[in-house]
């Protein structure tokens, strides 16, 4: 049971880890998938960001550079140069400003600075003399990179002291003949108009485009509703940061960074990449594992709450076979200890049945069979011989199985304690009735017959409750009334009937699972197939018939499984012939007195037949207390009678016949007095018969024409 | 008269003498002669038996009487000189072991 619990566990266990690891395996793969995925994402976002900008830019550059012409033409009118300005920011509707700063002195009429600039106002494009006390381009960074720079450039970004907000510019130097420079054509961006642009889309909801410049300076990015400037420098610092770690892409085209956000959103990458070719500036992305490997995770959670509840269902399952795999084995323990009593029963009931005919008597040859259908049986048959007697029963109990075989045990107890003292069938059968219909909660029924034969006369007496009529072999069945079974009612006078069988004659008896036994095509074997076999079986010895029997059943049903318990008795009455060389008779009154007389009669016969003393007083002693017991019991007081003592010998045994013609009496169904008993207890009556049965070898009564036979034996 | 039966006081004891065969006839006889041992009032009770050749069941029914009498009143009973096949009747009948012998 526990080794079971062990093992269902470690079933439970080893699932779990299984599915454990095929879970976390699956989840390193899908992310390692996911991660290259997202750097393919984020390369080509890099990509198409920068080709957006750069194309943003391109048409502010074409716009100037589409210009140059104009300005250069009309140099000689510096005041028209604020048309040209305004033309160039009609152009383009992401210019906020665009102007023409000349070197120092240029126009001597203009004085030392000159800075036509147009800008827009309330949508309206106006231009102004931009270069004033307040305004000294020559100190601002546009001026100065653009007028270093050997051609177009992108400045650094700036904050532009006129309108006051970060703006990059974008300049051309203007050459004179001599290719001198005499002033930087320049336009301006607001860097919110570049972030825009790169954050017009995203990524991930939560990821956003930056623009470097190539020395890690920002240019521009999200606006400050999606990401606050704090977490941008954040993201700045790690690009610009040489101690942390980047790793180049598999593509080699941008590198990688990965940093844990401090607003709270979690770890997150930062893709960047320089632009190819002008400007010199750099562009990155950024983007949080929640919405990169957001789904993966909540598929991992959804997946992992899937395994635990198979893992649940699985448990159950195996628990549940655990359980089953208990029941089976203790419904297998159970089923073999059943078995083992089935057959320890059925070994009871064999040990029950005579096991062959009686031993030291040859007047009977006795054979009987029981094959039970199942391990045990509900038919009966018992034999034994008492007194020169012959009792014998045949049943069958309703029904199969144990049962019906705990029924037949009780019925064959009962006939062993009826028959202890009782010779008539019927008072038998109305004992085994009576006790048997007690507590008969079942109503279980049994057919049975009882016959006691008598074996010097071979009187048979007999008595049928419900049975199959047995049958006299080579002849017809016995004339049994039906009466009814045993255990139906209480109170059911039972009859008594007699025969007499014929030296060398065989009674045949069976329960109906000899006439009933069926075959493949639920055919009965039959009466009349059990007569024809009997017939021609009367020379047989019961062993012999029984076997025949058997053979002829098997025969016929060959194969079909057999339904009922087949029983079957054999009784071939073969009585001793005896030749008596003596006979001597002495007939006394029914007085004690007589005795005297028995016992010079017995004194000398037993001088005649040459028996030693102590012998002949053994017989004395047997035949006085008989005949005292028909003395005093057999006539009632005050009547007179005789008592006639028959003696025969043939040499080996010694017969008494003891005859009155008195009341019906039995002394051999009195019980046995106990002779156990202290002086105080013991009785005075019981002593005689108990002799009588001690000292002779068989005691036999008969009723016989009226008299009372008692037929007493000694082998000498 | 195939049997003699004589009862004497000796030693404050009573000695009953059994001389030849006591079959049921001669037992009716006998338990005349032997019936005051039935109350033997504290004595002891020898049955002299050297003689006796044949005892029937009615014979012990009078040894079983005078027996019941000497417990009731404690005494005892001893069998005296009993002969192999009477002490195998007192055997078959458990006779044996409620007598002493001697």
């Amino acid at each position: 049971m526990k080794l079971k619990t062990n093992t269902s566990l470690t079933i439970i266990i080893a699932a779990a880890v299984l599915l454990e690891i095929i879970s976390a395996v699956q989840y390193y793969y899908t992310r390692s998938l996911l991660a290259e995925e997202l750097e393919h994402r984020a390369e080509s976002e890099l990509t198409m960001k920068a080709i957006i900008v750069k194309n943003s830019l391109n048409m502010s550059e074409i716009s100037l550079r589409g210009h140059i012409r104009d300005l250069k033409r009309n140099l000689s009118y510096p005041d028209s140069l604020f048309g040209t300005t305004e033309w160039v920011l009609h152009t383009h509707p992401n210019l906020v400003g665009c102007g023409v700063a000349f070197v120092p002195h240029f126009f001597p009429e203009k004085g030392r600075l000159f800075e036509p600039y147009a800008y827009r106002e309330n949508n309206k494009v106006k231009s102004i003399q931009a270069a004033g006390e307040k305004h000294d381009y020559t100190k601002s960074g546009f001026y100065k990179e653009g007028i270093a720079a050997d051609g177009p450039i992108w400045t650094a970004p700036y904050v532009d002291d006129i309108f006051k907000i970060p703006m990059v510019s974008y300049t051309l130097p203007v050459w004179d003949k001599n290719h001198e420079t005499i002033a930087v054509f320049a336009l301006d961006i607001p860097i919110r108009i570049l972030g825009d642009t790169l954050n017009y889309r995203h990524m991930y909801p939560s990821s956003y485009d930056i623009l470097l410049t190539a020395d890690g300076e920002y240019i521009a990015g999200p606006r400050e509703d999606h990401v606050s400037r704090k977490d941008v420098e954040h993201i700045i610092s790690i690009i610009n940061d040489s101690t942390v770690a980047k790793s180049p892409s598999m593509s080699g085209r941008s590198q990688v960074a990965t940093f844990n956000d401090r607003g709270g959103r979690g770890k997150g990458s930062v893709f960047f990449a320089n632009f190819k070719g002008q400007p010199r500036w750099q562009i990155a992305v950024v983007c949080y594992d929640d919405e990169v490997y957001g789904k993966l995770r909540a598929m991992r959670r959804n997946i992992g709450l899937l395994m635990l509840v198979g893992l649940v269902i699985l448990s159950l399952i195996v628990l549940r076979f655990a359980r089953n795999d208990r029941r089976l084995q203790a419904a297998n323990l159970m089923q073999e200890r059943n078995d083992s009593e089935l057959r320890i029963a059925s070994n009871i009931q064999k040990e029950m049945l005579p096991k062959q005919s009686p031993t030291g008597c040859s007047d009977v040859d006795i054979h009987g069979l029981l094959i039970p259908a199942r391990a045990v049986g509900g038919d009966i048959f018992d034999y034994f011989i008492r007194d020169e007697k012959l009792f014998f029963c045949i049943g069958d109990v309703s029904g199969k199985g144990v049962p019906s075989a705990m029924v037949m045990a009780v019925i064959h107890s009962l006939f062993r304690m009826a028959t202890a003292h009782e010779n008539n069938p019927a008072r038998i059968m109305q004992t085994v009735n009576e006790t048997s219909c007690d507590g008969n909660e079942s109503n279980m029924f049994v057919t049975l017959f009882i016959g006691v034969l008598d074996l010097p006369t071979g009187r048979l007496r007999y008595c049928n409750a419900g049975h199959d009529r047995p049958v006299i072999v080579g002849a017809e069945a016995l004339p049994a009334e039906a009466n009814l079974p045993v255990a139906v009612f209480a109170d059911f006078a039972y009859e008594m009937q007699e025969t007499v069988l014929a030296d060398g004659s065989t009674l045949f008896l069976y329960t109906d699972g000899l006439t009933e036994a069926k075959n493949r095509e639920r055919q009965m074997f039959g009466v009349e197939r059990v007569m024809d076999v009997l017939n021609g079986s009367v020379n047989l010895t019961p062993a012999q018939l029984l076997e025949k029997m058997v053979g002829e059943v098997h025969a016929f049903v060959e194969d079909a499984e057999q339904s009922d318990d087949l029983t079957m008795l054999a009784i071939r009455y073969t009585p001793r012939q005896f030749e008596s060389k003596l006979t001597e008779t002495l007939v006394l009154k029914n007085d004690v007195r007589e005795i005297t007389r028995f016992s010079s009669f017995m004194k000398s016969v037993t001088e005649q037949l040459g028996i030693e003393k102590s012998l002949a007083r053994q017989l004395r002693l047997a035949a006085e207390e008989a005949v005292v017991n028909v003395i005093d019991y057999a006539y009632p007081t005050g009547t007179e009678g005789d008592v006639t003592i028959h003696i025969l010998s043939d040499g080996h045994t010694i017969r008494f016949q003891i005859i009155d013609t008195g009341v019906a009496f039995d002394p051999t169904a009195k019980e046995k007095a106990d002779t156990t008993l202290s002086a105080e207890d013991r009785q005075i009556g019981g002593l005689g018969i108990l002799l009588v049965r001690e000292l002779m070898d068989t005691i036999n009564y008969e009723r016989v024409d009226g008299q009372n036979v008692l037929t007493l034996i000694k082998n000498v | 008269m195939i049997m003699n039966t004589t009862i004497k006081e000796i030693d404050g004891k009573y000695v009953a003498t059994l001389k030849g065969e006591m079959d049921t006839a001669a037992a009716v006889e006998a338990e005349e002669v032997l019936k005051p041992l039935y109350q033997s009032n504290g004595k002891d009770v020898i049955i002299d038996c050297t003689e006796l050749e044949y005892i029937a069941s009615s014979g012990l029914r009078i040894l079983l009487g005078i027996l019941k009498g000497a417990k009731a009143s404690g005494s005892k009973v001893v069998m005296k000189g009993v002969n192999d096949d009477i002490k195998n009747v007192f055997k078959l009948t458990g006779f044996i072991s409620l007598f002493e012998f001697e």
